[in-house]
């Protein structure tokens, strides 16, 4: 199980503003280790976010993204309180789903 | 009134003040200046030592370091100090692992992407001063003294090195600066820091200079011995390196061409050689072409002014010994008062002769 992600959310004027920084290694499977053998990949392939339970995003994520990526994004809707979640999965099918509630 | 001379007002009208009281602490410049309050060193002396010797009382939480953090910090330095844009990253690279030893890991085997200021500052009491007296960047010394305690909560908070119901304080800050983690990583038994060895109490080593470079003074060696060289397949790697060169300066491409060099024609002591040599020896070729001018004139030029002038040769080889201005331009020719009489007829023979190689 990976680390927990970082998530900020702050709602402002009926806009919610997502901030989150996840924990992730996110090989690309084309780098070498110093015995010249190649990393074999691992990085996200699929992101959610949910509010409430309703979908706000939904993303695809390759080996361009880089070592622990930052991920900001902002949504009509949610109040302070409300509840947001931000899940992953990986090409290695592990995932990760972290909550907070919107400040 | 310009700004300026109301300032310069301003202190002579402080100087006066100063004359007029005569208030001085030691007495060593009577009339100058006076003591200075506690008041002010107070509100001047607010340097954090690594014993937090300096460190005020207070206290802030990782929630309030939040909060001022998302309204002064984040937007230079990204809501979790990941941020690359402005400054590099405050925080990243470390682990639970370097919690616990005190060493960063990534710094050894970097593996990190970028190396981030938790990962490198090794007492947390740098990181209260540094915010207390220079952050933020453009209002400094604005944050009150709880805040700069609730950002360092926030700071380490993020690097998990304290919980997120952390309050640091003045009576606590010890206990973080037990789990920084490079709180090892840092050497004082070098050259560049200051102070006593710690065998005599201080963190330095006495000043003693990392490198020993001692210059011999007997049994030296005399010539350069080359170690290695590059092996003869990889030589023209890049092509022949003799071309790649300037002919000027003091590096030569050595020729790796292949080709054995152009035999060198033994040269022919001709009377033309001999003053050839002279010319190039004694550096009249310096500012002199043989068929063109460069800071003085050519010698063609030269040649073709005293040609058919039955004192030339005598006149010439005073100028040469004497040097000379206003003949030729304003740039003076120096004395060559080194080269002897014979060497400078043969010189002006050879120029009026036409300056030729052979």
């Amino acid at each position: 199980m990976a680390d927990p992600m970082k998530i900020r959310a702050s709602a402002k004027d009926g806009i919610t503003e997502v901030k989150v920084l996840m924990s992730h290694e996110m090989e690309t499977g084309q780098r070498k280790d110093s015995s010249g053998n190649l990393v074999p990949a691992h990085f996200i392939t699929e992101i959610t976010a949910e509010h409430n339970g309703r979908q706000v995003l939904a993303g695809q994520f390759g080996t361009a993204i880089s070592k622990n990526p930052y991920l900001a994004f902002k949504f009509k809707g949610g109040a302070k309180g409300d509840k947001l979640s931000v899940s992953w999965v990986d090409s290695k099918g592990d995932k990760r789903t972290d909550e907070v509630q919107i400040a | 009134m310009s700004r300026f001379s109301k300032s310069l007002t301003r202190v002579a009208m402080i100087a006066l003040a100063a004359c007029a009281t005569g208030a001085l602490a030691d007495g060593k410049y009577a009339g100058v200046g006076r003591a200075a309050k506690p008041a002010e060193i107070h509100a001047w002396d607010i340097d954090v030592r690594p014993d937090f010797k300096g460190l005020r009382p207070g206290s802030g939480s990782v929630d309030q370091g939040q909060e001022t953090w998302e309204a002064k910090c984040a937007s230079c330095h990204g809501s979790f100090g990941e941020s690359n844009e402005v400054h590099t990253p405050l925080i990243g690279g470390t682990t639970k692992d370097d919690v616990k030893t005190g060493h960063v890991l990534s710094l050894v085997k970097g593996d990190a992407p970028q190396r981030s200021a938790i990962m490198k500052v090794a007492t947390v009491s740098t990181l209260f001063d540094y915010i207390n007296r220079a952050m933020p960047l453009t209002t400094p010394k604005s944050l009150t003294n709880d805040e700069v305690y609730g950002l360092v909560a926030y700071l380490l908070n993020l690097a998990e090195i304290v919980p997120g119901d952390f309050v640091l304080s003045d009576k606590n800050i010890a206990e973080a600066q037990a789990r920084m983690p490079n709180r090892n990583g840092m050497t004082t038994n070098h050259g560049m820091w200051p102070g006593a060895p710690a065998s005599k109490g201080g963190i330095g080593n006495g000043g003693k200079p990392d490198v020993k470079n001692t210059a011999c003074m007997s049994n030296c060696k005399t010539e350069v011995k080359v170690g290695s060289l590059l092996p003869v397949y990889a030589e023209t790697a890049h092509g022949n390196l003799a071309e790649q060169n300037r002919p000027v300066g003091p590096v030569r491409g050595k020729d790796t061409s292949g080709k054995a060099p152009a035999e060198v024609k033994p040269a022919a002591q001709s009377d033309n050689a001999a003053a050839t040599k002279l010319a190039n020896d004694n550096g009249c070729m310096a500012c002199h072409g043989v068929a063109n001018k460069i800071v003085g004139p050519g010698y063609n030029e030269v040649a073709a002014r005293y040609k058919g002038q039955a004192d030339a040769e005598a006149k010439l080889a005073a100028k040469v010994r004497a040097g000379g201005q206003g003949a030729w331009g304003a740039i003076p020719m120096p004395p060559q008062s080194q080269l002897k009489d014979e060497d400078i007829r043969r010189l002006v023979k050879w120029i009026m002769s036409g300056a030729k190689a052979q």
